[in-house]
């Protein structure tokens, strides 16, 4: 079931431009008038991961946002010496504690619209409060698709 | 947007949302933060022959007590008088029978459901149906014949301009922003653990048992009674005197009418026992123990005819039966539909466990679960309860959902319109309303 909500064509051309020519690090969307989801921040190729957090919650400590991360690590297989580099873009819904119910479920409705536009990303990952956002966290559930 | 999506704009007339349980049906406008009311699942019938004034002039009696019949669809038909809301159902009525439209947390006896439908329009919403488009929320298992006959229900007898159906387990997930989630919903009736993905639930790995509030309730009763404590309801009682600690309750009897209704006794006590296991019940972080138990501070109960005592160690007692592993307890039946899900499901149905509904209020319940629930999952996983702080969110969790998600303006695009109604009949619902 989805809300309705639409996603703006500056989402699917943001999101090209991370996933096939790195341009971008990151891009924080959020829902513009209850109608449309749209870009909102764009994160620098070399900003890091604490910048992304802040960005997050530059809208406050209780707006809701969604992000798409192009997640950078190591991965090191089993029986080899060597370490390679990953790259794994996720989609995450941040829904603070702290927000308006009203807002929790306009974005948890939509979120489901957004998938369906976005192709290419590996993880979606549901945040609520800050440590499921957590570069640990995010790294674990990505970590999960690697064969060991 | 093309145009003719926005025919039911919200904004100028409200849409109802009605939310059907077990212990309530939940009424109100979208876009507001609580139900306008809470009328009790139950309907109180009368037998027409106890009453002699039944002609029909206007009724001009507004007081409850006396009022013989708050019936608002005049049906010349059918003598009997129904009795809906609190004020009329609570009343001692001579062969009043007391009885539940929903069974399995469907909706059962359509004649009944009618009724507080009618009284809800007549009382509480007190506007014409044919204005307000209507959201319902539904038991995750309803089954197509059900959902069918409501919708059709809506739009042939309410001609209503619009309608949806959404799962309640769905409108709680979302309404704690989260599209997939287990959720654990613990009411009246029975305890449910609804796997949710993405906004659908996952029909397949549903589990419920029926340990909920209403059970509390009975093993509260039995115990009581199994220590001779009086249980008079208030209605029974004209006057008290304050009485020491354990002596003896001195109160008067009120004059009630003859032939009461076993059902309607029945009902009034456990009424009370929802107040006793509310205050006194609480559940223990681990499994029940008698030496743990006995450690915590008693906690003070006066029944209505003025007996009062404390109860220690029994409270705990009682409310371990929702978590005893033997009757499928709420941990069991968490991680029971957990493991009935895809593998690449499981991790982000434990990393979001929601927990909802009246019976979780009880003390220590969520507390519990997240404990329980954490000696099931595979180790080394995370864990991550949500369960709202307020009692009106915990109660009302579903209805709030559904207030928003219908007064959310481009929703009103998904909405059964009465045009499509006509077009295509009730089977509509089955294709718009996953």
């Amino acid at each position: 079931m989805t809300s309705g909500i639409q996603v703006s064509m500056e989402c699917n051309d943001i999101f090209e431009q991370i996933h096939k020519f790195k341009q971008h690090r990151y891009v924080i969307l959020a829902i513009k008038e209850e109608s449309e989801i749209s870009i909102e921040i764009v994160g620098r190729r070399d900003a890091g991961y604490d910048d992304f957090l802040v960005d997050l919650r530059k809208g406050g400590p209780e707006q809701c946002r969604y992000a798409v991360y192009d997640y950078a690590y190591h991965h090191q297989c089993q029986g080899t010496s060597s370490t390679s580099l990953k790259e794994r873009i996720f989609m995450m819904l941040w829904c603070p504690m702290q927000a308006k119910i009203k807002d929790k479920m306009l974005y948890s409705t939509s979120f489901a619209a957004l998938k369906q536009q976005l192709i290419g990303v590996h993880k979606y990952i549901q945040a609520t409060e800050l440590d499921e956002a957590s570069r640990e966290c995010v790294e674990k559930q990505l970590r999960v698709l690697d064969r060991n | 947007m093309s145009g003719g999506t926005m025919l039911y704009g919200g904004d100028e007339i409200g849409a109802l949302v009605f939310d059907p349980g077990h212990h309530s049906l939940r009424v109100g406008y979208a876009q507001e933060d609580s139900p306008k009311a809470e009328i009790p699942s139950v309907v109180g019938i009368g037998s027409s022959s106890g009453s002699n004034n039944s002609n029909n002039a206007p009724d001009t009696n507004l007081d409850p007590e006396t009022k013989t019949d708050n019936n608002v669809t005049s049906n010349n038909a059918d003598a009997r008088k129904y009795y809906v809301d609190t004020n009329y159902v609570n009343v001692p009525r001579a062969q009043m029978e007391v009885q539940t439209y929903m069974k399995d947390g469907m909706i059962d006896n359509w004649e009944l459901f009618e009724k507080v439908i009618d009284y809800a329009y007549a009382n509480v919403i007190q506007s014409e149906s044919e204005y307000h488009p209507v959201l319902f929320s539904e038991a995750s298992w309803n089954v197509r014949n059900n959902r069918e006959k409501l919708t059709e229900l809506m739009f042939e007898k309410y001609n209503v301009p619009a309608f949806f159906l959404v799962k309640n387990a769905v409108l709680a997930a979302f309404s704690s922003g989260r599209a997939t989630a287990l959720v654990v919903d613990s009411g009246a009736t029975h305890t449910s653990a609804v796997p949710v993905h993405e906004g659908y639930v996952l029909s397949q790995a549903v589990v419920k048992s029926p340990l909920g509030g209403d059970f509390l309730s009975r093993q509260c009763r039995q115990h009581l009674e199994k220590h001779n404590i009086d249980l008079s309801p208030v209605y029974k009682i004209a006057s008290k005197d304050v009485v020491k600690e354990r002596d003896n309750a001195r109160f008067t009897l009120r004059k009630l009418p003859e032939n009461l209704t076993s059902s309607w006794q029945n009902y009034m006590v456990q009424l009370m026992m929802q107040d006793f296991q509310m205050n006194v019940l609480q559940v223990l972080e681990n499994p029940f123990d008698e030496r743990v138990a006995s450690q915590i501070p008693m906690v003070h109960y006066e029944f209505p005819n003025g007996y009062h005592q404390d109860f220690g160690s029994e409270r705990f007692k009682i409310a371990e039966s929702l978590f005893d592993n033997a009757m499928l307890g709420a941990g069991q039946l968490a991680s029971t539909s957990v493991g009935m899900c895809d593998a690449d499901v499981r991790l982000s149905l434990f990393g979001s466990v929601v927990v909802t509904g009246g019976n979780t209020l009880l003390q220590g319940f969520p507390e519990r679960l997240n404990r329980d629930l954490q000696l099931r999952a595979p180790s080394n996983t995370r864990l991550k309860m949500i369960s709202a702080n307020g009692s009106v969110e915990r109660r009302f969790g579903a209805w709030i959902g559904g207030s928003i998600l219908a007064s959310i303006g481009t929703f009103q695009q998904m909405w059964i319109s009465s045009q499509e109604y006509e077009e295509a009949g009730k089977s509509q619902v089955e294709r718009k309303c996953p």
